[in-house]
This record gives structure tokens, sequence and C-alpha cells, in this order.
């Protein structure tokens, strides 16, 4: 079955954009389409390791209502897609200088290296591009 | 909820060839996310059920 890829492009730290990422992400590669997820800005800041969930996500209204519902933590999701799919996750290199961060910062068992927006955009030209 | 579609691919991973696995759900998008997920994946919505607030699906492994 062709698929077309899927590249999203996670800048924002706000718990809904989180969620909703790492759920198209999850359902895309269970779904046998491979997705990789560039995660810059206030999104990698979302992905320091150790840190609690109340303060890990971040939102409004809707953020509330997850946490009632207990929602499936994004990260757990993320986890998923990768155990199930073809799912890539890239630390953008620039957002990590400037938080002075090595990718050992970041959450364990997700992301697959650090990359340059450069050569995202260059590989995405292969597929579908989202920017949440 | 995205939740019954990765339980359901995880637990496919362990019905052999031709098997078939039977899945509920309360969320009545489920109805067309099995649909396309079957779709997508070239595994066989074989039946696609609602009683109530209950759905249920089974799924032929075909791939």
């Amino acid at each position: 079955m062709a698929s077309n890829p899927l590249y999203i492009m996670l800048c924002s730290g706000e718990h809904e954009k989180l969620q909703m990422a790492a759920m198209m992400a999850s359902v895309g590669a269970v779904s046998e389409r491979p997705v990789e997820v560039f995660i810059s800005m206030n999104a990698i800041l979302a992905f320091a390791k150790g840190a609690p969930a109340d303060t890990r996500y971040q939102g409004g209204a809707f953020s509330k209502l997850l946490k009632e519902n207990h929602a499936p933590d994004a990260m757990t999701l993320f986890r998923q897609g990768k155990e199930l799919g073809d799912l890539k996750l890239w630390a953008c290199s620039m957002a990590l200088d400037v938080k002075g961060w090595e990718l050992n910062a970041l959450t364990d068992g997700l992301f697959d290296g650090a990359m340059g927006l450069t050569k995202f955009l260059s590989d995405a030209e292969n597929g579908q591009f989202v920017t949440l | 909820m995205p939740a019954a579609i990765l339980r359901a691919k995880k637990a496919l991973k362990d019905v052999a060839m031709g098997g078939t696995l039977e899945v509920l759900a309360t969320d009545p998008g489920a109805v067309k996310d099995f649909e396309a997920f079957c779709r997508a994946t070239g595994n066989e919505l074989l039946a696609s059920k609602a009683d109530g607030k209950v759905f249920s699906f089974v799924i032929k492994r075909m791939s």
C-alpha cells in the first residue's frame, strides 16, 4: 500500500498542540505511513527529561479537559508510534544550541537525533507537511 | 480517540496471518477510523456493529 510520508513541524509548547502532534504521529505511524516530527521553539521545552506532567503540559481550556479526562500522555503516544510504526523524532539543532542543551537533556527513548531545518525541509519535499 | 487504533495495531501483531481480532470501542468516530485503518494497513474489516454505545469490529489480519 503506497503511502504519502507525513512531516510534522512542531513549534508550539501548548499542551493541545503537543497532544495533537502526538496523536497525528502515532496514528499515522500505525496506519503504515512514515512520519517524521521536527521539534523546535517552545515545543522542545516540553520534552525536557524528568519534567512532571503538570508542568510539562500547559495550555488552555482543552488542556484542562485533557487532564481531567486522563487523556493518554503525549510522550506515551509518541513512544507507541515508534514501537508500532515508522516514526522519527528530530530535535531542532538550533533550538538545542540556543537552550544550551545536548540530546540527553530530552526525554529518553523518543529522539532519533538532532537535525537542522534545511535538511528537514528538504526531506519533507517527499511528502505532506503540517505545522503545529 | 486514537487509543482504540493504537491498541488494535499492537494486538494485531500477535494475531496469525488470516486470523481475526475483535475490538470494542465507545467512540462513534471509531467506525470510520477502523474502515480507514484497515484500508491503510491492508487488513480486512469483516464486521462493524453498533449496539447502543458499544461499537464492535472484527479485523482479519492480511498483512
